[in-house]
């Protein structure tokens, strides 16, 4: 018997037909990454804290394990602070404009990505930047780092508890380093 | 010729239909036999003013060279769908995922293309639809003949109507005219959303845009004639403040309180109190725009706030009486009312809510039935479609229901509180329901422990929805409980808001349409829109502060211009006693309810005709053009929520302004973005010589969300900037751009700096060391400043080749 998907963290949020898969664990995810060439966007809740530890935080250890970060709202500010400087700035309709946009050379001119993990969105706006490219760039694979189910993703978790999420996310953070 | 016209003038004063048919006719003129004359419309000769402009009352199609082949070329409309499917017809539901089409041909875009026009014209219905009923009720208070003067500062009294339809409105009937065409077209509009109809997102976006000038063309007749038609203030800037807040109302007189956002029934009200002595005995209110309209027909009177406030206040108890107009008025109301014992009466056509019409019965047996449905707790009224009656009923109903009422409430007390968040099981939905992700759980968990102030916390947050309420398994009211643990900051409710004024002065215009284009008045932001925030709505209060200190001109309207009073500094002054209210740098100018805001559009346009000395009738092309390069005015809604705010925004947009919308403004599921990075989408003719050069990209988006409100405070910034900037108003702007960008991102230069610095004169001299060493590393060479336009057409001396 198949297990029964989640229901999206804000109830009414169905994206239709097309929804997420469950991340099975933040190595899983890690792994997805490290496979392909990855971008991750450090949205406007990534300073709320996770049992003593700030989303940012893991965001730093998630760049410095390679993976280029792109900071939305005015996350750069705190990523700066916590010692991270090679993020870039632009704001989230901005950076999902040019992932859909296959001409698009990438942040480091090297072409285009074809992984996106997303960490601290404020969710119905993760929502809506998810959907833009599930439809416009059906080839990006598209993972939610955020706790909270986004069907529009093509991987999420499942509405786990913040527990559950911390050790996720240390999981992946271990595994990028690996 | 005289005869003639004498004639059917005679024709039309005898049949007003225009049609005539006699055997045999004798007139002091001249006699017939067997006569039939049928007169569409005496056109009367109107004094010359201005030649024609080129395009008079543009069709869906005409103005495509401006929308299709300039704005949406650079500004490419970003989707970003809400749903992955069609289902407005029987094919489907029709899975239009990643590039599949439904079974009509359609694909994602352009049923995303077809929501967007589709909302763009119920947007501009409701506001036309409103000004039509408006034009409607008020030719009959006033005549039709009645002028349409604003006073002696503003010649140009309808800077949208003759600029889109070329024709000069100078008494409330040709109002007529103005709102036929608006109708037509959006008719048309809504024709191109039938399935099978238009299959283009490009077409359907220029539509959408079109609409949304129909938005404005509308928004500008309501508010011109309500002004002229019932005295309101017409563009001063020294009017009144007036109270405003749930804590301001009287509990001691009976309450009567207007929702929505047609003015006419409270004014329906306030006369019958005039005219029978009954000001002082009563309280009248109102929520949503309506409350603005009816301090501007009379100071005396009270605002409660925005329509986020309607659950709050109808559930306090403190209206005897709960009248409805149009728009933005919740649709369980009625039960609402019906809750607390209010008496309720609902005034317009376009919202009947089930009620029997009354309006033709007599006003005692209507006041008897609605006193006996509030006393009994039913939810039940009258409609009463006649501004005056509805009026007398609700005063004489408030006045004796009152004594009977005693303000029974719909709050919990803190020990009911209590005892409700006992039966949470935590099972988080409420949370999950909460459009802001509030925490509700935590909070209803304190509660159940005797600790409430984590419930009043959620107060100033809350978008007064009500869904928390609606999931709960438990029947735990926990809207109520939010409200109950705030009762504090309710009755603490009480601030200042100033009176809307309405245009803004051709004689102001004149003082500031140089420093504005030229750029050393960095900038006209306007905080328009509704009150879906996404933290509440200091944050608006916050953001208009920042940019009046720095000596921007801030307009606002409707719902943002009540949300920005409820914040003191720390001087106890709200932002409406700090700042004056002329359209001047440094000011802050409230000019009225949503429908006003066609006098911030018409302030851009008028900077152009007047200041600048472009032809405006009938000639749409050449002013957006000027306002798109040289008027560094950007809207910001916040909070918008609506069709109509998508419309208004898309409106605006098509005249060249940019509008930044709050995180729930991403559910539009449309922006229109500009692409920085490509350097070919920016170049423009210089119209000095007639070259095509590279100016910048500004404004960089027409229409974008920002995430949070110092993402949105450096936006606004930057978006103020435009390519006929001079040196030292680009100086100016950049300056500002940069020290915000400073603080709030904590770099030192945005990355994309030296794609707005022209010449060296342009770098600001607080930044000159760090900033040269900046455009060095970028390979920057200077660039001319043009005088731009994107139409060659516009350009003055043709280069010899």
């Amino acid at each position: 018997m198949a297990a029964k998907a989640p229901t999206p963290w804000q109830t009414a949020n169905y994206g239709g037909s097309k929804n997420a898969s469950v991340l099975v664990g933040g190595k899983a995810a890690a792994k997805m990454m490290k496979k392909k060439r990855c971008l991750l966007i450090v949205s406007a809740h990534a300073t709320r804290e996770l049992d003593g530890k700030r989303l940012i935080d893991y965001a730093v250890e998630i760049g410095k394990a390679g993976i280029p970060v792109v900071a939305t709202a005015n996350m750069i500010k705190d990523l700066r602070d916590a010692g991270f400087k090679k993020a870039v700035d632009l704001q989230l309709v901005d950076i999902t404009n040019r992932l859909r946009d296959p001409e698009w050379k990438g942040l480091d001119g090297k072409g285009p990505y074809d992984c996106v993990a997303y960490l601290g969105g404020i969710y119905y706006v993760q929502s809506q930047s998810l959907s833009t490219l599930k439809h416009f760039a059906p080839d990006i694979l598209t993972i939610s780092l955020d706790r909270e189910y986004q069907p529009n993703a093509s991987f999420s978790f499942s509405n786990i508890k913040k527990g559950e999420w911390k050790k996720e996310l240390d999981d992946l953070v271990s595994e990028l380093k690996a | 010729m005289i005869i003639l016209r004498k004639f059917m003038e005679e024709i039309i004063m005898a049949k007003p239909s225009g049609y005539l048919k006699a055997d045999e006719l004798k007139t002091p003129l001249a006699s017939f036999k067997k006569l039939e004359v049928q007169i569409g419309k005496v056109i009367v000769e109107e004094e010359p003013w201005e030649p024609m402009g080129p395009t008079p009352k543009p069709t869906l199609t005409q103005l495509r060279s401006w929308s299709v082949d300039r704005l949406l070329k650079r500004y490419r409309p970003f989707y970003s769908p809400f749903c992955d499917r069609c289902c407005l017809c029987t094919y489907g539901h029709c899975d239009l995922t990643a590039g599949k089409r439904g079974a009509c041909g359609i694909d994602i875009e352009d049923t995303q293309g077809r929501i967007i026009l589709l909302a763009c014209t119920i947007g501009a219905s409701a506001h036309a639809g409103h000004a039509r009923h408006m034009l409607h009720d008020l030719i009959k208070r006033v005549g039709p003949d009645h002028p349409l003067d604003l006073g002696n500062d503003i010649a140009v009294e309808a800077p949208i109507i003759r600029n889109i339809l070329g024709i000069r409105p100078q008494k409330l009937g040709d109002l007529e005219e103005v709102m036929d065409y608006v109708e037509n077209q959006i008719v048309q509009g809504v024709a191109a959303c039938h399935t099978g109809q238009e299959g283009s997102y490009i077409d359907f976006e220029a539509k959408a845009m079109h609409i949304g000038l129909m938005d404005f063309v509308g928004m500008e007749a309501a508010d011109i004639l309500q002004i002229t038609a019932l005295n309101f203030p017409k563009g001063e800037g020294d009017v009144p403040l007036v109270d405003i807040g749930l804590g301001c109302m009287s509990t001691e007189k009976p309450m009567i309180l207007v929702i929505g956002h047609n003015v006419i029934p409270s004014v329906g009200v306030m006369d019958y109190m005039h005219e029978h002595n009954l000001e002082e005995n009563l309280e009248l209110a109102g929520i949503c725009c309506t409350a603005l309209d009816i301090t501007r027909y009379n100071a005396r009177y009270k605002v409660v706030g925005s329509m986020a406030r309607q659950l709050t206040f109808v559930r306090s108890g403190i209206p005897d009486v709960v009248m409805v107009d149009e728009q933005c008025v919740r649709t369980d109301i009625l039960e609402e009312a019906a809750k607390v014992k209010s008496a309720f009466i609902a005034t317009n056509e376009k919202n009947c809510l089930g009620l029997k019409d009354r309006t033709f019965d007599l006003v005692q047996a209507i006041v008897d039935d609605l006193v006996k449905y509030a006393t009994a707790g039913e939810a039940n009224g009258a409609l009463i479609l006649d501004g005056n009656k509805a009026g007398e009923v609700a005063v004489r109903t408030a006045m004796k229901l009152f004594p009977m009422r005693k303000k029974f409430k719909n709050v919990p007390s803190e020990d009911q509180v209590v005892e409700y968040a006992k039966l949470c099981t935590e099972c988080y939905d409420c949370e999950r329901a909460c459009p802001n992700d509030s925490p509700t759980t935590e909070a209803v968990r304190a509660a159940a422990e005797g600790d409430l102030t984590q419930l009043e916390t959620l107060y100033e947050d809350c978008v007064g929805c009500g869904r928390c309420n609606v999931v709960c398994k438990k029947g735990v009211p926990v809207k109520e409980m939010i409200d109950s643990a705030a009762q504090k900051a309710i009755k603490g409710d009480v601030y200042k808001v100033r009176v809307g004024r309405g245009p803004i002065k051709d004689t102001e215009i004149r003082n500031v349409g140089a420093p504005i284009v030229l750029g050393e008045i960095p900038g006209v932001i306007a905080y328009v829109g509704c009150a879906n925030y996404p933290n509440g709505p200091k944050e608006v209060a916050l953001m208009a502060e920042e940019f009046l200190k720095r000596r921007y001109i801030v307009v606002v309207s409707g719902c943002s211009a009540m949300d920005i009073a409820r914040y003191k500094d720390e001087e106890g002054l709200t932002l409406y006693e700090k700042y004056p209210g002329e359209f001047d740098a440094g000011c802050l100018v409230n000019v009225g309810s949503c429908v006003a805001n066609s006098h911030i559009v018409g302030a851009a346009i008028k900077i152009a005709n007047i200041f600048a000395r472009r032809p405006l009738r009938a000639n749409f092309e050449e002013i957006a053009d000027y306002v798109l390069n040289r008027v560094g005015a950007c809207g910001v809604a916040w909070g918008a929520y609506s069709q109509k705010a998508a419309s208004i925004a898309t409106g605006v947009n098509m005249y060249g302004i940019p509008v930044i919308v709050g995180p729930h403004g991403s559910k539009y599921r449309r922006m229109y973005l500009g692409r920085s990075d490509k350097d070919e989408d920016w170049y423009v003719y210089n119209a000095r010589t007639g070259d095509k050069v590279y100016g910048g990209p500004c404004p960089e988006h027409l229409i974008v969300t920002a995430e949070n409100m110092d993402e949105c405070i450096v936006e606004t910034a930057k978006l103020c900037l435009r390519p006929s900037d001079n040196f030292k108003g680009r100086a100016i702007k950049l300056s500002h751009w940069i020290d915000l960008y400073r603080r709030k991102y904590g770099k030192d230069f945005p990355d994309d700096i030296h794609k707005y610095i022209r010449v060296e004169g342009d770098i600001p001299v607080t930044f000159k060391e760090d900033l040269v060493r900046v455009l060095k590393d970028r390979n920057w060479k200077p660039s001319e400043i043009p005088d731009p336009t994107l139409y060659e057409r516009f350009v003055k001396v043709k280069k010899v080749k």
